[in-house]
């Protein structure tokens, strides 16, 4: 091996501990970076999904949590009894739900069991799905990842008590595992066998959180927005219409804008590894200010010293970098992590792409840090040196 | 190669501290001829180490000139000198200033990395410095595993293997015992004697300073006196 390299290799392993808290430093950040990129690609897919839909939001103008009463959906439909525009109205109650012993949430929707199949055709349930969903009041329409997390399968019997009123455990019939849906984790049970167990335990009924409008067209889904609005905010219930993208990422970002506190988070510590590289660096320097004035001594110029500080800072970023970019990517897309599902975000999906703009960033965080020691190193003069250390 | 003469003339060096000019040689003059052995004393201040700067081209006159060999450093930029020190001065420094975390073999190989040469002719080169300095056996050795002479003999070998034509010497005995430094000198006089370099040290020793031909007495920045060591005046006499 040429002696540049053994020596750049044995300046790296010179301090392992060192070099090691510096590795950790850079690999953090990059690690954060790449899945605050996931999770932010997550949201967007999700976005882009429902903007592809041509779906209007209906929701109560006073609050999210304000319910809507079930008569508006006849009135909704009533724009449009011909259905050329107006393709479905699909009234949605959230009920969230807990399998018995077991911490992990569930995502359940009640939905309207006669406009489901019309107002959610990206659920990808099939006519025979859907004709097993019709007969039956208590199915239950599963997101395949769930069906897996679970290890739920069609036919299965399955009990799920709400994460609101009734709150009492309901039986399920699974009917599909939507293999084909654009949502894994999301579940949908009927809306009617909801109302039926509000009313035994005498809570009050027939009422949604939204309505989801399926329009035909984009220039449907437009003069429908306004349609509906005038329609309906001159009742004793005023709407808020959005379409399905804005509703949905108003929805995310409601309490806690999640995309652009990431987008900081991200930032702020790529920032930090930046003074910790350079601190290492730093120290770096002046723990080895003879052995760069004895190069000098010898005839090495100060660009090569210049070049060794900024090669090892690079050297140590970039084996960071690949550590921080390198294990996500292992970690969600070649073991169990990959069946994680995330609500919203649903997988974590971590690109090649997105790692090599991570390795990028590691090694200008390399660049960065090394800035200051490669220019004292080149500019140090070399008698100066030695007088203070002779 | 053999060594190259050396010539300052009317040498001046100033360092500046809060703009206060702190002259350290002030007039200089001193001819050295090729391949001698020419110590430098004086006491602390007196400007021995920034001749031996000077002449090594580590640091430039502030007026005056100096020759050594066909090359007249005052004239020369810092790139230059960089170049030049690596093809016609070997440093030798109190303190070794070995490379920690190569071996004997590696530092003696570094300064060749500035030439053009096989990977073999290379090995051959560093093989026979460190023969020259009788630590062939330690080669793989690393600073920490060997003792202060031998430190030192190594940083010898590093000095010699590029074949300077003249070797500077900043108080090579000073950090080592009686013993050991006579060794060091033994092997000074061995390159001076075989292979004709010419050598500046700097010591503060005086019994290291009989080692020479000549020796230099510097006090204030100027040449207070000379006088031939007792092994050249005895050759004379």
């Amino acid at each position: 091996m040429p002696l540049t390299l053994i020596y750049l290799y044995q300046n790296a392993i010179r301090n392992p501990m060192r070099t090691s808290l510096t590795c950790a430093a850079v690999a953090l950040p990059i690690m954060i970076f790449v899945l605050s990129v996931a999770v932010i690609d997550g949201i967007e897919r999700f976005l882009d999904n429902s903007a592809r839909q041509l779906r209007l939001v209906v929701s109560s103008r006073v609050s999210i949590v304000t319910q809507l009463p079930s008569a508006h959906r006849t009135r909704i439909e009533s724009l449009d009894p011909q259905k050329t525009r107006l393709r479905g109205v699909c009234g949605v109650r959230w009920i969230g739900g807990k399998v018995e012993r077991d911490p992990r949430p569930l995502s359940t929707l009640a939905v309207d069991e006669d406009a489901f199949y019309v107002a959610f055709p990206d659920t990808g349930m099939t006519p025979e799905e859907n004709e097993a969903w019709a007969r039956d009041r208590q199915a239950i329409a599963l997101g395949r990842g769930t069906a897996k997390q679970f290890g739920w399968k069609v036919g299965d019997r399955i009990t799920i008590s709400p994460s609101v009123p009734p709150y009492t455990p309901m039986e399920f019939h699974v009917v599909t595992t939507l293999e084909n849906g654009a949502d894994p984790i999301t579940n949908w049970c009927r809306r009617d066998y909801l109302e039926e167990e509000l009313k035994r335990v005498r809570y009050p009924a027939d009422r949604v959180s939204f309505y989801f409008v399926k329009c035909g067209s984009k220039a449907d889904l437009d003069a429908l927005h306004v349609e509906i609005a005038d329609l309906l905010n001159t009742s004793a219930d005023p709407v808020s219409v959005q379409d399905e993208k804005a509703f949905m990422n108003q929805f995310i970002t409601q309490n806690f804008d999640l995309p652009r506190n990431l987008t900081i988070l991200a930032a702020v510590t790529v920032f930090v590894a930046i003074m910790a590289a350079a601190n290492t660096m730093s120290m770096n320097f002046r723990d080895r200010i003879n052995e760069f004035a004895t190069l000098k001594a010898l005839g090495f110029g100060g660009g090569f010293v210049s070049r060794l500080m900024q090669i090892e800072s690079l050297g140590v970023c970039l084996l960071g970098g690949l550590l921080g970019a390198g294990g996500p990517y292992v970690a969600f897309t070649h073991t169990p992590l990959a069946n994680v599902t995330i609500p919203v975000i649903q997988y974590l999906d971590i690109r090649p792409a997105v790692c090599g703009q991570a390795l990028l960033i590691a090694l200008g965080i390399g660049l960065l840090a090394a800035l200051w020691p490669a220019v004292a190193a080149m500019r140090m003069r070399v008698v100066a040196a030695l007088r203070n250390l002779e | 190669m053999s060594g190259a003469d050396i010539e300052l003339k009317d040498v001046r060096k100033a360092y500046y501290k809060d703009r206060l000019e702190i002259p350290v040689l002030d007039g200089l003059d001193l001819a050295i001829r090729s391949g001698e052995f020419v110590v430098l004393m004086g006491p602390s201040g007196s400007g021995k180490s920034t001749l031996l700067h000077l002449v090594g081209g580590l640091d430039s006159p502030t007026g005056g000139s100096v020759r050594v060999g066909e090359a007249r450093l005052e004239n020369m930029n810092e790139r230059e000198l960089t170049a030049w020190r690596s093809r016609h001065v070997g440093f030798i420094f109190q303190m070794y200033h070995l490379v920690p975390v190569l071996t004997a073999a590696q530092n003696v190989e570094l300064p060749l990395l500035l030439y053009r040469m096989s990977s073999g002719e290379r090995r051959q080169r560093v093989t026979t410095a460190l023969d020259v300095v009788g630590l062939s056996d330690r080669m793989h050795h690393r600073p920490n595993q060997l003792s202060g002479g031998q430190e030192q003999r190594v940083a010898i070998a590093r000095a010699i293997v590029t074949d300077p034509d003249v070797i500077l010497a900043d108080e090579p005995t000073g950090d080592l015992d009686a013993r050991t430094s006579e060794e060091i000198l033994n092997l000074m006089n061995l390159l001076n004697s075989e292979f004709k370099k010419t050598i500046l040290m700097v010591t503060h020793d005086p019994k290291a300073a009989q080692h020479g031909e000549r020796i230099v007495h510097l006090d204030k920045g100027v040449l207070h006196r000379e006088e031939l060591t007792a092994a050249r005046a005895g050759a004379r006499a």
